[in-house]
């Protein structure tokens, strides 16, 4: 399965844009000695973002997929629990309730096994916990990482 | 032949005792996620305080030395590399593992280490006199060539097309010039807050390895038929011992490769592995198979990590330059019980140092009898269901990232690299380049400067790149691979271009 | 109220309470953290390690200190995070490098100077030494002085950084002899300015006196004067910079010690002034200290206070015009 054509240009232009602003940046940017190299680089990615170009824009980009709506769909739960996760309740939370609540989330949302099954929600959640014990004693106990602690631990 | 009468001191009760617990917390500390061997060391260096010098070396050599390898466990099982060592093995490994072969994958790792390991560090013993004259001859020059024949390698490095590949890599240089200038000490690309330190490189390969895997998962969504494990063929240890022994070829790179690299001061062996293994692919008959769970990729990756270790001692125990950042830890044990390394260390304090060798020696060793018979065993991680492997590794790249620096703003950039790199790699685009670009790019850039500012207290920049024979050689190799990267991809043609248009025919 | 947040607190033993409220009588009650702004295994780092050992005794704060390495272009990456992002309630100390933070703060461009952070103690101070190969036709200051002034901003000299003790002692030795050298901040610190000079990258360097005595008993390197006051004890037969007849002073000595941000409670401060220097006065740490060849330098919190200000006053008349 090969992406569209279009699908190739918007990600091949997104990083032409990219590639635009790094070399623009590298340009303008004082003092000069700090950016010698970055003007070197960027010099190789404005051509190279361009080569990429026009080859998605030819039609010649064979290779990758592309991202199906299916796929899309899918992921899309997981996503928000990521997101949610990383950027907002590990610090309000409290790193290891936060992490308890995505790990369970994330199992939950994917496990193909029903909802209405009492069973298996007593499962998940006795890995959950399982799983976070042994984070625990890593990373708490043996390596003594301080986490963030927010309401909870 | 010296060292071979200090080995009583290994086989003492502590001794021995503190051998076996290095070893195997070593293989531990090195399989969690953002624990690089420098940072497993240190946290170590503590417990020496109670020791007496002799036995402080042991628990240090032995557990930097089943870091090392350790790594390559979570590399295998869940494709978040342990260190920049690891990436490479995470490449095969990882395929490997979900093809429900992960035992296999595994005691290959460990049998590959061991032979580098034990090869690296008889080279230690045998001829360090003569590799310390050699460690010093790098200069910035040197190193600056050296990174750039690095960077000639990411166009075919792990990548289905080759603009795609180099464009990868191209991404990550850039991204590596993020944060303050190591040199100038100036801001460079500094959008936001959480990108003032830069982007450090450990959360960073997390989430461009593990997150798109995690992504991956997601994606096949709620199907029952994903979470059925796949039969798994029973794969002896001595069936691995047998094909690791038939991979001759790919086990001398990689040896040769990490031996090489791991003397250069500077270096390090964050690029060893992934040197040895884009060597061992255009050498191999069967290129087409890296990066779909190659027994050769395996190995040659594996065994650069190990044989890296000991060389890169070489500078430090001659000449007291530690030559690695693990080596700088070290350092600091060796410092903590009154050792000086110097050039007169192996007559001042002969007992502690070859003590200190015979326990990386007889450690590799121990770490391969351990990982064998535990192989198995934790291969089953990789079998466990989806749901459950995409939490919980999603869960694990969030304290990895985090504890390194114990930082937010790490994992914020973790997460959103990651998230940018899946939709890349569904468009063609791969990680590995992506990586060896973001740890190229410091040293390149860096060296570059330092180069150029002696430069222009001496001749000039001409004079000092591009003269004098060791800048030649390695003008030479950079040529030559970038010819031979050109020859394949572009007059040749690739096998891949050919795959891709049967997948378009499909 | 007391009794009622105890009892809270027992009730849910689980739960960690950070209500903003400040608690020195407490304090510390769980570990507490020093951030390096260099390398694991560098001299910083490595003496980090050593004065905070005997943190966790009951005598001494009764939890343990643990290590947090953030390096990066000469400790900026870690002194912004301190700066800016560390908390402020005790719990999390930054290892000082003088003159290296004050020297970058004057020159800008960062997020800190010698306002944003509460100084706790000093234990140590490593005075620059200049250095050459084992090698060098250079025998004496003087030599390498008559050869950068015969050849202006040819002798390239290697340093950890720029705006750090070993720069600062060259901008010095630049100014007195009124001359040209060629400063060459090395990519990996210390480690990497001695080896520069030891491979002969460079024609000379300037280092740490700690690193550099051991380089001389291994043999590889000749040390040419130290940038302090007074002659050391480590290198009595080294002059210093004075001798020679340059008129530098200590301003390049790398002080090392322990600071908070600005902002942290007075009770946690002045709990931690009273109980630091005493640490790092324990048995254990000086003997490891004199072990490891490190200089120790106990000096009180108002000791420090009074030293950063000097140095301030000292650094800004030094890098005008730079």
């Amino acid at each position: 399965m090969n992406a569209s054509r279009l699908q190739h240009i918007i990600p091949a232009g997104a990083i032409f844009a990219l590639a635009m602003t790094v070399t623009w940046l590298s340009f303008t940017q004082e003092p000069a000695e700090a950016f010698v190299f970055p003007r070197i680089i960027s010099i190789a990615f404005i051509i190279l973002a361009s080569w990429n170009l026009a080859r998605a824009g030819l039609g010649m980009a064979r290779v990758g997929g592309g991202l199906s709506s299916a796929e899309a769909r899918h992921i899309f739960p997981g996503l928000i629990v990521m997101l949610i996760y990383v950027f907002f309740a590990a610090k309000a939370l409290g790193f290891y309730f936060a992490s308890a609540i995505a790990f369970f989330a994330v199992y939950s949302i994917y496990d193909p096994v029903p909802f209405s099954s009492v069973k298996d929600w007593v499962k998940r959640i006795v890995i959950t916990a399982a799983f976070m014990a042994v984070i625990y004693g890593l990373f708490a106990l043996v390596l003594q990482v301080q986490t963030p602690r927010g309401l909870l631990i | 032949m010296e060292f071979l009468g200090y080995f009583g001191g290994v086989f003492e009760p502590v001794a021995l005792l503190l051998l076996l617990g290095g070893t195997v917390g070593g293989l531990v500390l090195g399989a969690t996620p953002g624990l690089s061997p420098t940072m497993a060391v240190a946290l170590l260096i503590p417990f020496t305080f109670h020791l007496t010098p002799t036995q402080g070396l042991i628990l240090l050599g032995a557990a930097y030395t089943s870091t090392v390898a350790g790594g390559a466990v979570s590399a295998i099982l869940l494709k978040i590399p342990g260190a920049p060592a690891n990436i490479a093995t995470a490449l095969d490994g990882n395929a490997m593992a979900r093809n429900g072969e992960g035992a296999r994958a595994l005691q290959l790792s460990f049998l590959a280490s061991g032979v580098g390991g034990v090869i690296g560090v008889l080279l230690l013993i045998f001829l360090t006199p003569v590799l310390a004259v050699w460690a010093l001859k790098f200069g910035p020059s040197h190193l600056f060539w050296i990174a750039i024949l690095g960077v000639t390698v990411i166009g075919s490095l792990d990548s289905k097309s080759f603009v795609k590949g180099l464009l990868s890599g191209c991404i990550g240089l850039w991204l590596s010039q993020i944060g303050y200038d190591e040199i100038q000490g100036t801001e460079r690309f500094i959008f936001t807050d959480a990108l003032t330190g830069g982007i450090h490189i450990i959360p960073a390969l997390i989430g461009l390895f593990a997150i798109p895997q995690v992504m991956e998962m997601f994606a096949k969504g709620r199907v029952s038929a994903a979470i059925e494990s796949i039969a798994v063929p029973k794969y002896s240890i001595f069936d691995s011992v047998r094909e690791v022994a038939r991979s001759i070829r790919s086990l001398s790179i990689g040896t040769t490769v990490g031996a090489i690299v791991g003397l250069i001061p500077g270096v390090g062996g964050q690029i060893a592995g992934l040197v040895a293994y884009d060597q061992s692919r255009k050498f191999s008959e069967t290129p087409d198979k890296f990066g779909k769970g190659h027994a050769e990729g395996i190995i040659s990756a594996e065994s650069a990590n190990n044989a890296m270790v000991g060389p890169s001692l070489v500078p430090l125990l001659t000449l007291s330059i530690p030559g690695s950042p693990t080596a700088a830890v070290l350092l600091g044990g060796l410092l903590i019980h009154g050792i000086f390394p110097g050039s007169n260390i192996f007559d001042k304090h002969p007992e502690v140092i070859w003590t200190f060798i015979n326990s990386m020696l007889l450690g590799q060793i121990l770490m391969v009898i351990f990982g064998l018979y535990t192989a198995a065993w934790a291969a089953r991680i990789a079998k466990a269901p989806v749901p459950i492997m995409a939490a919980g590794v999603l869960v694990l790249a969030m304290f990895g990232s985090y504890s390194v620096q114990q930082s937010m703003g790490d994992v914020h950039i973790m997460l959103a690299l990651g998230i940018g790199m899946y939709v890349l790699e569904k468009f063609g685009f791969s990680a590995a380049p992506l990586v060896l670009g973001l740890i190229l790019g410091p040293i390149a850039g860096d060296y570059f400067t330092n180069g150029a500012m002696i430069a222009a207290a001496q001749n000039g920049l001409f004079e000092y790149f591009f003269t004098g024979g060791l800048n030649l050689i390695l003008i030479f190799l950079v040529i030559s691979s970038i010819g031979y990267s050109f020859w394949t991809n572009m007059i040749k043609g690739t096998s891949v271009d050919v795959e891709a248009r049967t997948e378009v025919a499909e | 109220m007391k009794n009622f947040v105890k009892s809270a607190l027992l009730g849910a033993a689980a739960l960690a309470i950070s209500t903003g409220v400040s608690m020195a009588a407490d304090y510390p009650d769980r570990p507490i953290g020093v951030e390096v702004s260099y390398g694991a295994g560098g001299a910083t780092d490595f003496q980090a390690r050593i004065v905070t050992l005997p943190a966790g005794n009951e005598d001494m704060l009764g939890q343990p200190m643990y290590i947090l390495n953030k390096p990066g272009a000469g400790g900026r990456k870690g002194w912004n995070w301190f700066a800016t992002e560390a908390p402020k309630d005790g719990y999390m100390m930054s290892a000082y490098n003088v003159p290296h933070f004050i020297a970058q703060g004057i020159k800008g461009g960062v997020k800190y100077d010698a306002d944003t952070f509460e100084p706790i103690a000093n234990w140590g101070a490593d005075p620059a030494v200049v250095i050459v190969g084992k090698d060098s036709e250079f025998n004496s200051m003087a030599d390498l002085i008559a050869f950068a002034k015969a050849n202006p901003g040819k002798t390239t000299t290697s340093g950890a950084g720029l705006f750090v003790g070993h720069h600062i002692a060259a901008l010095q030795i630049e100014k007195a002899c009124d001359c040209k050298l060629a400063f060459i901040p090395t990519k990996g610190g210390g480690a990497a300015a001695m080896k520069a000079v030891i491979a002969g990258e460079t024609l000379a360097g300037i280092n740490n006196l700690s690193d550099a005595a051991r380089a001389l008993e291994a043999g590889n390197v000749k040390i040419l004067a130290v940038a302090d006051l007074e002659r050391h004890a480590f290198l009595p037969d080294t002059p210093t910079l004075k001798e020679g007849g340059l008129d530098v002073d200590n301003a390049s000595v790398n002080f090392r010690g322990l600071m908070v941000p600005k902002g942290t409670p007075q009770d946690v401060i002045d709990k931690l002034a009273a109980q630091v220097p005493k640490m790092f006065a324990h048995k254990r740490v000086t003997q490891k200290m004199k072990q490891t060849n490190s200089p120790v330098k106990i000096m009180s919190r108002a000791e420090v206070q009074a030293m950063w200000a000097e140095r301030k006053a000292t650094l800004a008349e030094l890098l005008k015009g730079l």
